[in-house]
């Protein structure tokens, strides 16, 4: 049906429009002149007057008409003008264009009328049709229903009926010739655009019908099919669900192999509405194959559209624990990593995000030379959601990696980490990571000196211990510390670290932190701030003082800020590491005598035999170290001691150091050789014990021979053999008090050693 | 515990030999040593020589391991364009 009207249908029209209520021929159609009274001649004003005004009357309708139906001019006809002057347009020129408007309005009207009433006759007929037995009519009547589409009245009465709606979708599930599925599919398309159609797909069950055209091997009837689901999966409600339980999901992956850049926007699109938030369609994407799609166009497409699309996808698939060590291996993080550097924002901020969550399963990723060169590059940027990703994505790709530690370090990373924590301000989602950044890069890999030296080149020292203030974020804190333990192993931070006032406020933390974990009790109870365990505080403000008592200046202040009895209650932690960082400080602290005089007096003698026989290698070392130093001024036998233990635990495996310790063998040279004093002391205690009940059974032997015959032991004789028992019994008495007094405890340590071989046998 | 197969050190031989042993492993660990420990190493080279093959190889105390963020914890949605 023709919009335009010819001049035969209008005359036909206006012939109509006469007898109806509307005015008298206006002349507009018939050319008919206006007469208006105001118009009409006087008689007065004389004949030339009234030819005057005859001419402006035709003219005026000429002018009208021609304004209103441009088309309906002769060629090189023009319409007069009463005057012409261009600055005063007449009302008719004024009139132009609104009554052109007018005119188009009150066609459509007509048409839209009529195309409705058209459409409404047609469809009953048509919903039969579609449900014909023969494939012919089925196919024209597609095509019919197709081309009703295209206009809105018409295209309104099709969505209003749902037996049409339902015929259609019928038709194109069930036909098997290709032209009919694509004009159906056409026509669900069409009525896709407004929600009364979505509403009635949905309810005709189009949504399984359009998931099985998923497969059809025509790309017309893919694309109706997938822009159609993606119109319903945006505006429809209940349409996720419908999709995903017609198996959407295993459809549509394998259309991520497609080639068409449009048709993969839609695609990827469809699944980022379908998987976000749903853990089981994520499942189900990477069951199918889609991370190392996802990652292939990625890499090997750049319409913008699509690749802000299929990030979208990335970044909802990169916070699953399955997925994600998917597309890590699919390659990734590189091809992500391909987009930082376009014109897209949206992009590059998508691709920032996916691979801050992609990071963490990245540590071990070879190929990220470039992709690391770009974040430090990034890390100048004003965004703080760039930062933040930035300093997240490099934090963990420096974990654990001393290639990519070395590479940072030399890529300029450490002064751009400062200058980015500078700039984080109290944003802790940067300045943690940051921090953490730096942590990694100032240990474990064979330029962390350099990196320890470059944060103190690039004024880094201040800010970092800055962050150890009030108030106190734990996170924070706890990178924080830990970092300054790293810079303390660098002799030339030294002076700057204490100069910046870090050791007090380690000191104060430790004090704070330990004060929480006496609060909350002891043993396996732990205390968490921020999300952080208070042990884990100790741990590090301990750590770090331990090295930079390395500092004689240092461990002076350190010791003069009455330190040492925490850290040898340090010693009982039930935290393997806080007793490893606590006896490492304490052996710091015990190279000057004074200290070790104050540890020893604190009573750490006892916990550190106790930590001789830890399996830690480091807490075994430091303890013996500490013990040695403050063994000095002590005696031989605490020595001895030490060393007895110390062959128990460090030396256990040493079958000599076995035997030297079970013959309690002295320390100093003055020592007698052990046989030789086991000897004289078993000796020794034999007469001790012996002594006396040698002579009284010599005295009741002469007395029983007495009786027997009195005669043999006569007075004299008996005198004299009782005086010579007597004296030697006197002289060996003294002889062993002698022998006691020269070496003391030597009868019992000899009974205790000989006593411990039997029971080690 | 077999007494007959022991080797004829000394006690004395044997404390060198454990303080020779800890002041190694604290100089590995980088730890400071007084200047008498410094001696007592100077003076007993040949234990020290001997001991040496029999430090660990591996780094003793590194201090705390690096330790991932874990970031992916809940999905944002960003506004579609």
């Amino acid at each position: 049906m023709s919009l335009q009207m010819s001049e035969a249908e209008g005359a036909v029209k206006v012939e109509e429009w006469q007898q109806t209520f509307y005015a008298p021929d206006s002349g507009i159609q018939s050319g008919a002149t206006t007469i208006r009274d105001e118009d009409s001649v006087s008689a007065r004003a004389g004949e030339s007057a009234t030819d005057m005004e005859a001419q402006y009357s035709l003219t005026r309708a000429q002018r009208v008409r021609a304004a209103m139906f441009p088309e309906t001019l002769v060629e090189g006809e023009t319409a007069l003008t009463a005057h012409s002057n261009p600055d005063q347009p007449t009302n008719v020129q004024r009139l132009a264009e609104p009554s052109q408007l007018l005119k188009t309005a009150i066609v459509h009207l007509i048409n839209y009328q009529d195309d409705a009433e058209l459409a409404t006759r047609a469809v009953p007929e048509l919903t039969k049709l579609l449900a014909d037995e023969d494939q012919v009519v089925v196919n024209k009547a597609a095509l019919i229903v197709n081309q009703l589409t295209r206009k809105e009245a018409s295209r309104r009465v099709l969505m209003q009926s749902p037996q049409m709606v339902s015929a259609v979708v019928r038709a194109m599930q069930n036909t098997g010739d290709l032209e009919t599925a694509r004009c159906a599919a056409s026509v669900l398309h069409s009525l896709s655009h407004q929600r009364e159609g979505l509403l009635a797909i949905f309810k005709s069950g189009g949504i399984p019908a359009l998931v099985r055209m998923l497969s059809s091997p025509m790309e017309s009837v893919l694309f109706y099919a997938i822009t159609t689901l993606h119109n319903l999966l945006l505006h429809q409600e209940g349409a996720k669900m419908a999709v995903r339980l017609a198996d959407g999901l295993q459809r549509m992956v394998p259309l991520l192999k497609k080639t068409n850049p449009k048709f993969l926007a839609i695609t990827t699109d469809c699944l980022q509405l379908l998987s976000y938030g749903n853990q089981e369609s994520k499942l189900i994407i990477l069951a199918n194959g889609g991370p190392e799609s996802l990652v292939f166009i990625m890499r090997n497409h750049n319409y913008e559209k699509l690749l802000w699309t299929t990030s979208r996808v990335l970044k909802v698939l990169s916070v699953c624990p399955s997925n994600k060590p998917a597309i890590v291996d699919a390659g990734g993080m590189q091809a992500l990593g391909q987009h930082l550097t376009g014109s897209s924002q949206r992009l590059t901020q998508n691709c920032l995000w996916t691979l801050r969550n992609l990071s963490d399963a990245a540590t071990k990723q070879e190929g990220l030379d470039g992709l690391l060169q770009i974040l430090v590059s990034q890390l100048g940027s004003d965004d703080v959601n760039m930062l933040t990703c930035a300093t997240g994505i490099l934090s963990n790709l420096t974990c654990n990696n001393a290639r990519n530690k070395a590479l940072v370090t030399q890529s300029g990373g450490v002064e751009a980490l400062i200058h980015a924590v500078l700039r984080a301000g109290e944003k802790e989602d940067v300045a943690e990571p940051a921090v953490c950044a730096l942590r990694h890069l100032t240990s474990r890999h064979p330029d962390a000196e350099l990196a320890q030296n470059a944060v103190r080149l690039h004024y880094g020292i201040p800010a970092i211990t800055k962050l150890l203030g009030q108030p106190h974020y734990w996170p924070v804190v706890k990178a924080t510390v830990g970092l300054i333990r790293n810079l303390a192993l660098c002799p030339a931070n030294q002076a700057p670290l204490r100069e910046s006032g870090t050791i007090p406020r380690l000191v104060n933390l430790l004090l704070k932190a330990h004060q929480e974990t006496q609060r909350h009790g002891s043993g396996a109870q732990q205390t968490y701030q921020d999300g952080v365990r208070m042990e884990e505080i100790v741990e590090g403000c301990t750590g770090a003082l331990h090295i930079l008592a390395r500092d004689p200046i240092n461990r002076g202040e350190i010791a003069s800020m009455q330190t040492i009895p925490l850290f040898v209650q340090l010693l009982y932690s039930y935290v393997e590491n806080i007793k490893r960082v606590s006896a490492g400080v304490l052996c710091e602290l015990a190279l000057d005598k004074q200290c070790a005089e104050m540890i020893d007096a604190e009573g750490a003698s006892a916990p550190l035999m106790e930590l001789l026989h830890s399996p830690n290698e480091g807490i075994a070392t430091y303890a013996a170290a500490v013990l040695f130093r403050i063994s000095e001024d002590k005696s031989s036998d605490y020595r001895k001691r030490v060393s007895v233990e110390l062959t128990h635990s460090l030396f256990k495996h040493d079958p000599a150091a076995w035997e030297m310790a079970h013959a309690a063998m002295p320390l100093d040279p003055g020592y007698i050789p052990d046989g030789v004093s086991a000897l004289v002391s078993g000796v020794c205690v034999c007469f001790c014990l012996n002594v006396g009940v040698l002579t009284s059974v010599t005295v009741g032997f002469i007395e029983f021979i007495h009786l027997k015959s009195p005669s043999v032991t006569s007075p004299p004789s008996v005198s004299r053999v009782l005086h010579h028992v007597k004296l030697l019994e006197i002289w060996m008495q003294f002889t062993l008090h002698m022998v006691t007094l020269i070496y003391p405890w030597m009868a019992s340590r000899w009974t205790l050693s000989y006593m411990s071989n039997i029971c080690q046998k | 515990m077999n007494r007959e197969e022991a080797p004829g050190k000394s006690p004395e031989e044997m404390y060198i030999q454990q303080k020779v042993r800890v002041l190694l492993m604290l100089k590995k660990m980088g730890s400071n040593l007084t200047p008498n420990e410094e001696a007592f190493l100077r003076n007993y080279a040949g234990v020290v020589h001997s001991q040496m093959s029999q430090l660990p190889q591996h780094p003793i105390d590194q201090g705390a391991e690096d330790v991932v963020m874990a970031f992916s914890r809940s999905e944002t949605e960003d506004r579609r364009q």
